[in-house]
């Protein structure tokens, strides 16, 4: 039925889009995760005047990192 | 006095006054009180009012029988934007495409401004697009809580609840990190946009910056699907019913 094949390699093609899109987050969403949770580690730092948050907030951003990385993976492999 | 473009310059002429007084009311000192309306702000203005026009314009001429070929246009990015959350959300993501769709108009018309003489791409300055992620981070927010109510907090507290102390501030990383990243993205693909063709255009004012412009335009087409994408996906992420 070509009415069917249609509809689905147009849908096989934005689900390419969304998986493109998906995975080229990938690249910032880590850096961006650590550069968040030293920020975030820093800010607790100067708040309670302590000199260990920022590092706690690395470490923390490191592993969200790479929870989000096997999301993605986990995700699309299922 | 810092370098103004033309409607900016009409714009700090207008409000000056009212702008730094409002700005002094709420202890701000700008920077220069006879201009404190900067060009991405001015370029921001200048777009939203550009699309209310538009869209005041469309409401006048709207046709079920004949549509023009704005009519088209919009119905056509509105569609698209709605079979993509349809697609990724499901069959109850029509209460979001208005947001979606106007995040969509909001930004491509910020990006394809910059290709006018004499304007500049708004989100080529990295607060525009902070602006933009952190409305989507909110709105994204704000929809987990009406879909979930308190409920959506379990999202934060990871698959056991032994281990919510420590799926807490990871989770609250992530979420804050997408607000960075999708700046980031948008950010630093205009201003590089924006930085390559000024080059070839200093360099070779004829002909040569036809490619880049070419370049500019697809660049921004991309960078606003990407952004309106992700957006998109975070929100399914928000109103999933399973987690």
């Amino acid at each position: 039925m070509p009415a069917d094949s249609e509809k689905r390699d147009s849908s096989d093609k934005e689900n390419f889009w969304v998986q493109w899109a998906r995975y080229s987050e990938l690249a910032l969403i880590f850096p961006a995760a650590v550069v968040v949770g030293w920020l975030v580690g820093a800010a607790l730092d100067r708040w309670l005047h302590a000199s260990w948050f920022y590092l706690v907030g690395i470490v923390l951003g490191i592993v969200a990192g790479f929870i989000e990385l096997f999301r993605l993976v986990l995700r699309d492999w299922k | 006095m810092p370098e103004q473009l033309w409607f900016t310059a009409l714009l700090n002429r207008l409000f000056a006054g009212p702008v730094t007084a409002l700005l002094r009311v709420i202890h701000i000192e700008p920077h220069h009180p006879a201009a404190p309306i900067p060009n991405s702000l001015a370029m921001e203005i200048l777009v939203f009012i550009l699309l209310l026009v538009l869209f005041l314009l469309l409401r006048s001429r709207l046709s079920v029988d004949s549509p023009g070929a704005l009519q088209h246009m919009f119905e056509g990015l509105e569609g698209f934007v709605q079979d993509q959350s349809n697609e990724i959300i499901g069959h109850h993501s029509e209460g979001y495409t208005a947001f979606l769709t106007a995040l969509l108009f909001f930004i491509l018309f910020c990006n394809l401004i910059g290709l006018v003489p004499s304007f500049e791409s708004p989100t080529a300055v990295v607060v525009v697009p902070l602006g933009c992620a952190i409305c989507a981070f909110f709105y994204y927010q704000i929809q987990g809580f009406k879909h979930s109510g308190i409920g959506y907090l379990k999202h934060f507290a990871g698959p056991f609840w032994w281990l919510a102390w420590l799926m807490l501030p990871i989770e609250i990383i992530s979420h804050l990190a997408r607000v960075l990243s999708l700046t980031v993205r948008l950010y630093a693909n205009m201003y590089a946009g924006d930085m390559v063709t000024l080059v070839f255009i200093s360099l070779v004012p004829v002909a040569l910056p036809i490619p880049f412009l070419g370049l500019h335009i697809f660049v921004s087409l991309l960078q606003t699907y990407i952004f309106v994408l992700l957006t998109t996906v975070y929100l399914q992420g928000a109103v999933a019913e399973e987690h």
